[in-house]
């Protein structure tokens, strides 16, 4: 079997997921059914996900081509197995599908607000079956334009829903006030400096504010894992001729030993095989993406990444990646 | 899939991403043990990968082993064969004696 499974490998066959995640009343179904209405996600299968019994979202998203809705408990706990089992399903479908049927490439899964998207990623990622079938591909998380900063303040979930996204979509943008909304802004940019950001209203897509100069949010703690120390993004130069297979043994080991405190890794790689796009939330790792290679230049963000967490510093970083390298502390060969 | 052992059960993992070419996967591999080896014997543990048989062989000083799928089951095996976690964030790997 080939070793990294790709997730735009035109040979990669697998369904992309996109998780949509948000607090309750945040605005995701409102964004989806405009996504489903203007033909952006209209050929993915969704699920919706509600903890309450009675669902309603299922009403609201009339448009899409298949729909199901999974109701009476959270799919990042009591009901990850139906979740489970339903992914399977559908999965099953797909393989044995007429052979004119078009075959479906996309689900897109709208979490309950009460969701953190990482179990959800962790069990389907864990799975036998649906890790054959399915590619995780983007993370979005709405944010309530008008509550927002409430949930980064108040909500361990919340702001733990907001760290983990790939996508911020800034939803109510309109009704937000404008100096809260560019305190909202400048906080989503420090507790997750590698997303990115955009704006909605109704569904549509939305230009922000200008919020340069604007101060982020002093955040405490909120325990809950959310941790004593504050969350910091910092970058780490792995230099130009880093040694791909020394540096994912490193990066292995940490996340392994230190994957409540990183909640974040992003950056590209060079790799024998080329550019490679990396992203980890947590203890899971997406599908490394082989990216275009670039002409002329190095692209500047090459083999930067972004470390996004608590407990460590570049330094330490460094020193450390520069040991399993077998480089010296200086970057020079030997130690 | 190996028919006898049921290696690889799941699509690769992401650290054998970035090797497009079976010479490349191989030299990978070497260079995975290599540096496995420079970083296991300080918790009193040995790595192997001979590249014949699918997975890493982890042991122990006292001859202990068993055969990992790959670097995610690495830590988690030589966290429990030596009873601490191996955190690269560790003073050893830091220090400035590194």
């Amino acid at each position: 079997m080939a070793a990294g499974i790709e997730a735009n490998d035109p040979a990669d066959k697998r369904m992309r997921l996109t998780l949509l995640g948000g607090f309750l009343g945040s605005g995701k179904t409102t964004w989806l059914r405009h996504q489903l209405h203007h033909g952006a996600l209209a050929d993915a299968f969704v699920v919706v996900n509600e903890a309450a019994e009675t669902a309603v979202d299922d009403a609201l998203l009339g448009q899409s081509a298949e729909l199901v809705v999974l109701a009476g408990g959270c799919a990042c706990c009591e009901a990850k197995d139906s979740l489970i089992a339903l992914l399977r399903s559908i999965c099953d479908r797909r393989v044995s599908r007429a052979a004119d049927a078009p075959l479906l490439d996309q689900i897109v899964l709208e979490t309950s607000g009460l969701a953190d998207p990482a179990p959800i990623i962790e069990a389907i990622r864990a799975d036998p079956m649906l890790v054959h079938h399915i590619v995780i591909g983007e993370i979005v998380v709405a944010v309530d334009g008008v509550y927002g900063l409430r949930h980064i303040r108040e909500e361990a979930l919340g702001r733990r829903q907001m760290e983990l996204a790939d996508r911020l979509v800034v939803t109510k943008v309109d009704e937000a006030e404008a100096g809260e909304l560019g305190r909202l802004l400048a906080t989503l940019r420090q507790i997750n400096p590698g997303a990115t950001v955009s704006g909605a209203m109704k569904g549509t897509e939305t230009a922000l504010p200008d919020h340069s100069g604007v101060a982020p949010e002093v955040l405490a703690d909120l325990g809950n894992g959310t941790g004593a120390q504050p969350i910091r993004a910092l970058k780490i130069d792995i230099g130009e001729d880093i040694d791909w297979t020394a540096f994912s043994v490193w990066l292995s080991a940490l996340i392994h030993a230190r994957g409540d405190d990183i909640l974040r890794v992003k950056g590209v790689v060079h790799t024998p095989a080329g550019r490679l796009l990396l992203q980890s939330v947590r203890r899971i790792v997406q599908s490394p993406e082989m990216l275009p290679e670039t002409r002329g230049d190095t692209p500047e963000q090459d083999n930067r990444l972004v470390f996004i967490g608590r407990g460590f510093t570049q330094a330490a970083l460094e020193r450390s990646l520069r040991h399993f390298a077998g480089l010296g502390p200086d970057g020079g060969k030997g130690s | 899939m190996c028919s006898s052992c049921g290696f690889p059960a799941a699509p690769g993992h992401w650290t054998e991403a970035g090797t497009a070419t079976p010479h490349d996967r191989l030299r990978a591999r070497f260079r995975r043990a290599q540096v496995l080896q420079s970083i296991l014997p300080a918790y009193g543990l040995t790595a192997h990968d001979g590249a014949q048989v699918p997975g890493i062989q982890v042991g122990t000083l006292s001859g202990n082993s068993t055969i990992v799928r790959d670097l995610e089951e690495v830590w988690a095996e030589a966290e429990r064969m030596s009873g601490k976690a191996i955190d690269p964030l560790d003073p050893r790997f830091i220090g400035d004696d590194v």
